[in-house]
């Protein structure tokens, strides 16, 4: 575990002090000041608009950061192939992959964690108060990060070009928003083979609208216990869990050539 | 110790076993598969080779672009995977952790990550083979000191030159105390300086008792360091030799006659008279020269120097490979003659 908790450090600051530092702080400024020009041009109480907007821009900085940062080490590991030193050293590639994915962890979390202060910060000197939502919203949002992590270097890892793993990660992330549509699509008249390959989708694409707690952040009806915690944790868990473990399997048979 | 045992008695025999190889390489294969999988492009990167490096030893590996050396290399740390055959380093699998602490590998142009310092870099690598607290930071100490990084070991890596990545690159190598090093081209992008030291590195942790592989087409770096020499052409171990037997060898060597060009005029008759009236000197075989210089000498002129242009090392690659009759055919059209 020392080892790859070493790979997570290094990992960590790679990142942090790359470029995507830069652009993270700008997507911090410009996204939360967004939200708040556009609660204040509609109508309605702003305060709970801009946290419903700044909530958006968290999952959309959150997606840029994330992307950066799978380009960044990209480029580094595996094009420049930086990944073959770490490979010859004392390390199985399985620590080496999991390190890499807590270091992703822990920059993207720094993200969540960063913009939910800074939007809840904003809203509270806005005068308004924070629905215990808001929060439970950000660590939905920082579980879907987290799973989306995992994907985005299980994707780099299976030999893909850099262009490649960051088209597959764009459009898993994209797909695994329709699947309420898919869902919509499954209980409509159509030919029985689309229903079969619908259902493959469904299964193998992750749901991202587990995630989605954005749009109901004001919502009395919605009461989370720790039921929905727990499932949804464990959905998050298992689905990076399985992705990983594809991801390591890929590594390990690997050969770079 | 061999136990004997005869009429009741123990007898132990102290016997001389040779030690067991640093590497062991046998029967290894390896096929690059390109283009499309109904489409294959079938490339053989290395046929069938066995190799054997003795505990202590530098050996280099020579070959052209494209023989297969850093394929061999890759395979050695387990990167590649191979068709056929078996490597064992150090009595064990590249596979197992404890053998991979006791190797360093420096590739050819090392990349890292350019927003860590040499110290931060070399920390990581160290904190990889195992090391931690005070052993980790005065064992980087020591490195840095050894490859002389230490004044820039705070500056981050985006700011080296080549060469002190080249250096910062064989740090790392060293990082773990390695008992056996592989290295891909070290010298690539050095400087003048920057190849004596690196040189010099490598005559130290020979001396030290590490085990050297270095993969290489420089020659001049095999005849100084390494104590045995193999060729690997288009995937096949053509031959291995020791150096010294490669040196004292009556291998044919070209050199450069230097002849005063005023007295060109004394030279009437010979071929390269004209070469030297041009100021140019005369390129010659080996098996020519003291032939060459007889008929100079005997026509009054005088040699103001003699210079080899190639090394016994380039000889046994060149003949090695079958490119040493091409090769000296283009350049010297008769011994003797004027180039």
């Amino acid at each position: 575990m020392k080892k790859v908790l070493t790979v997570a450090a290094f990992t960590y600051r790679e990142l942090i002090r790359s470029n995507m530092f830069y652009v993270w702080l700008v997507s911090v400024v410009v996204l939360s000041g967004l939200a708040m020009v556009l609660s204040m041009l509609s109508f309605g109480d702003s305060v709970k608009i801009f946290l419903d907007l700044g909530l958006v821009a968290m999952e959309m900085g959150g997606t840029i950061v994330l992307l950066l940062s799978l380009a960044v080490t990209y480029n580094t590991e595996m094009d420049q192939k930086a990944i073959f030193l770490q490979l010859a050293k004392p390390i199985t590639r399985g620590e080496y992959l999991l390190g890499r994915v807590l270091g992703f962890y822990m920059v993207v979390g720094l993200f969540v964690l960063g913009m939910g202060l800074v939007i809840a910060g904003l809203g509270v000197c806005w005068g308004g108060t924070i629905p215990g939502l808001f929060w439970a919203s950000s660590v939905y949002l920082l579980m879907e990060m987290f799973l989306l992590c995992t994907l985005g270097l299980t994707f780099q890892m299976m030999g893909t070009t850099m262009v490649g793993s960051f088209l597959y990660t764009v459009f898993t992330i994209f797909l695994g928003h329709l699947i309420g549509e898919i869902e919509w699509l499954l209980g409509q008249d159509i030919a029985s083979w689309i229903k079969t390959l619908l259902r493959y989708i469904e299964i193998v694409l992750p749901n991202m609208e587990v995630f989605n707690l954005k749009d109901r952040l004001y919502d009395p009806t919605l009461i989370l216990g720790w039921a929905q915690y727990r499932d949804t944790f464990l959905y998050a868990f298992g689905y990076s869990f399985v992705v990983f473990m594809i991801g390591w399997i890929n590594l390990e048979k690997r050969e770079f050539k | 110790m061999d136990k004997t045992f005869a009429r009741g008695v123990i007898r132990m025999t102290a016997t001389s076993a040779p030690p067991s190889p640093a590497v062991r390489i046998s029967g290894l294969s390896k096929i690059y598969k390109t283009g499309f999988w109904f489409l294959p492009k079938v490339s053989r990167a290395l046929k069938s080779l066995d190799l054997e490096i003795a505990p202590r030893q530098a050996f280099g590996l020579l070959g052209l672009n494209g023989a297969g050396k850093t394929t061999a290399i890759k395979i050695m740390l387990g990167l590649l995977k191979p068709d056929t055959g078996t490597v064992e380093i150090l009595g064990g699998h590249i596979g197992q952790r404890s053998i991979r602490n006791r190797i360093g590998y420096l590739p050819e142009l090392p990349y890292f990550s350019r927003q860590h310092t040499g110290r931060e870099l070399l920390a990581y690598f160290g904190a990889l083979h195992g090391l931690s607290g005070k052993a980790l930071s005065s064992r980087v100490d020591e490195v840095l000191e050894l490859v002389r990084m230490t004044k820039s070991a705070n500056e981050k890596l985006a700011g080296y030159s080549k060469g002190m990545q080249q250096r910062i690159g064989i740090g790392q190598a060293l990082i773990g105390k390695p008992e056996f090093l592989i290295c891909d081209e070290p010298m690539s992008g050095l400087d003048p300086v920057g190849y004596k030291e690196m040189r010099d590195i490598f005559i130290d942790l020979k001396r030290t008792g590490t085990t050297l592989f270095l993969n290489t087409h420089i020659l001049d770096e095999v005849e100084r360091i390494c104590d045995r020499v193999g060729v690997l052409h288009e995937g096949v171990l053509k031959d291995i030799q020791n150096v010294t037997d490669i040196m004292d060898s009556d291998l044919p060597v070209d050199y450069w006659i230097d002849v005063k060009s005023g007295e060109a005029s004394k030279l009437s008759g010979l071929p390269f008279r004209e070469a030297v009236a041009r100021h140019e000197g005369i390129h010659v075989q080996g098996a020519a020269l003291s032939e060459t210089l007889a008929l100079i000498s005997s026509k009054g002129a005088r040699v103001c120097g003699i210079r080899p242009l190639s090394s016994q090392i380039e000889a046994y690659f060149l003949k090695t490979i079958g490119l040493d009759r091409i090769i000296s055919h283009a350049a010297v059209p008769s011994p003797g003659g004027a180039s």
